[in-house]
């Protein structure tokens, strides 16, 4: 494992290029460029603001950063999850001429994820700042293993989804279907207690479901200023555990043999 | 000493019926076609045993899809055996399927960068070798346009340049001076000679036996995906050139 790990961080260089050139590649010829990934959150966050705060009566003060948070926080897994089943084969020209630990593609899909997500969360933090000020700082801190929790998260989920979507192709289009399902599984449009005011069974769904928990890590100490709860810290740390055994789980089966079925 | 060793390798591929299966073949027969066989196997190699020592030059040969290129690979590291054991001391440097593999958005500096980065260099140790390569290269003011724009010449020569700039311990060399025009071609053949006479062993694949004969002291002959033979460079590449004369002469008959 850590033999693994520190051929990984040996080709540290490689596949850090190749998430710059991803970075660029996506506002290739274009004007504003990196503005478009500040812009998109902010204008998502608008709209939705505008329709949701009408209907469940939420001030937009309150309402605006949890959507961004939200918001970003999804189109991190999402980013994570789709371009993790496809790093394999966009790394194929490599795999095919050099043998270097695999890991390293799902590893440039998560990167370039994780940068969008800290700029939107950015857009978050300041928004909060000019609106609230800062409250709590040590709820801030804990920010920081979050995100750290994440990015191990996003990894391991890309690992497994590469591995999983060259063995059975399929995997990419049931995959997109279960996210768009955990979309609305996942308090990121509406709070919690919106849905258990009315329905108090959603608690189950809402407790169990790691991406609610991962995202409670954010919002508690951001919007809140405290810190998260311990049954969400403990849940996730155990998401993350979970993910990560199965990542090693899939690369220690596939990572040899994977290269015949590309 | 032993730098390589193969021992009664095999290699079963399993390739996929039909490329991959659209969204909507996924739809419409996706659940029927499951229930057919999806993939069958192709031994591409059997029972290799081979010692490659110090000082070795190996020349590999044989008709098209015999296994040549697929046994590069799996010394490579890049295919594992799937039966018997490969065992490897010292690095490898690979030369084939270089035209590959560019990001093509990015110009030809950065993929100097990136293909260097490849092959374990540091930003570091890049920026000394740059220059050279680019020399090498001849490509000048292309090496500031991004590589979609290259023709495939132009691709191979830059390929070339990179992957031979730094010199290897164990190379293996899979036809790659086919390509590129004639200048550039003697130019590379000029300094295969000189990585060759530097590297520790040499295994290239070729169907030039004029020059095997004269690059190799061991050839081995492979025949859809088994040793024929392996032996003295002259004596193995003249049984071979004898066996496809024979089959021209039956064809004429």
């Amino acid at each position: 494992m850590t033999g693994y790990l520190s051929s990984i961080w040996r080709l540290r260089h490689f596949w850090m290029a190749l998430v710059r050139i991803d970075l660029r590649k996506r506002y290739r010829g274009t004007v504003i460029g990196i503005g478009w990934s500040l812009l998109q959150p902010i204008a998502m966050t608008a709209v939705l603001c505008l329709v949701f705060s009408q209907i469940f009566g939420q001030s937009i003060r309150e309402f605006a950063p949890y959507l961004l948070t939200g918001l970003t926080f999804w189109s991190f897994i999402t980013a994570v999850v789709m371009q993790g089943c496809q790093s394999f084969f966009q790394g194929e020209s490599y795999i095919r001429q050099h043998p270097a630990p695999l890991a390293i593609y799902p590893l440039r899909a998560t990167l370039s994820a994780g940068f969008h997500f800290l700029l939107g969360f950015a857009i978050a933090l300041v928004f909060v700042w000019c609106v609230k000020g800062f409250g709590n700082l040590p709820a801030l801190v804990s920010l920081v293993p979050t995100f750290m929790l994440l990015f191990v998260v996003g990894w391991s989920l890309a690992v497994c989804l590469g591995v999983a979507n060259v063995m059975f192709q399929d995997s990419q289009h049931l995959i997109g279907i279960v996210m768009q399902m955990l979309f609305y599984l996942t308090p990121i449009l509406y709070k919690p207690e919106m849905m258990l005011d009315k329905s108090p069974h959603f608690a189950m769904i809402f407790n169990y479901n790691p991406f609610a928990m991962l995202l409670e890590l954010i919002r508690k100490p951001l919007l809140d200023g405290e810190l998260p709860s311990l049954w969400a810290m403990g849940a996730s740390s155990l998401f993350a555990l979970l993910v990560v055994c199965a990542a090693m789980l899939a690369l220690r089966c596939f990572e040899k043999r994977l290269i015949f079925y590309l | 000493m032993t730098l390589i060793k193969l021992d009664d390798v095999g290699l079963k591929f399993q390739v996929r019926r039909a490329g991959r299966i659209s969204f909507k073949d996924y739809l419409l027969h996706g659940l029927f076609r499951r229930s057919k066989k999806t993939s069958f196997e192709v031994q591409a190699l059997e029972n290799i045993n081979l010692t490659v020592e110090e000082s070795d030059r190996l020349g590999i040969i044989g008709p098209n899809g015999a296994g040549k290129s697929t046994l590069l690979k799996l010394l490579a590291g890049i295919y594992p055996p799937t039966s018997g054991r490969r065992k490897v001391v010292g690095r490898i440097s690979s030369l084939f399927d270089i035209a590959l593999g560019f990001e093509t958005d990015a110009n030809g500096w950065e993929n100097i960068m990136y293909r260097g980065y490849l092959q374990g260099e540091t930003p570091r140790s890049i920026r000394k070798k740059i220059q050279p390569i680019a020399e090498f290269s001849e490509l000048g003011d292309f090496l500031n346009m991004p590589v979609r724009y290259y023709s495939s010449g132009m691709k191979v020569r830059l390929a070339f340049s990179i992957a031979t700039a730094i010199a290897p311990e164990i190379l293996i060399v899979d036809e790659v001076l086919s390509a590129g025009d004639m200048a550039f071609q003697t130019k590379a053949r000029e300094r295969m000679k000189s990585l060759m006479s530097s590297a520790r062993a040499v295994i290239v694949v070729s169907h030039d036996m004029k020059s095997l004969e004269l690059m190799c002291d061991r050839v081995l002959w492979l025949d859809h995906g088994k040793m024929r033979s392996i032996g003295p460079a002259k004596e193995v590449i003249k049984a071979y050139t004898q066996q496809n004369n024979q089959g021209e002469k039956r064809q004429a008959a």
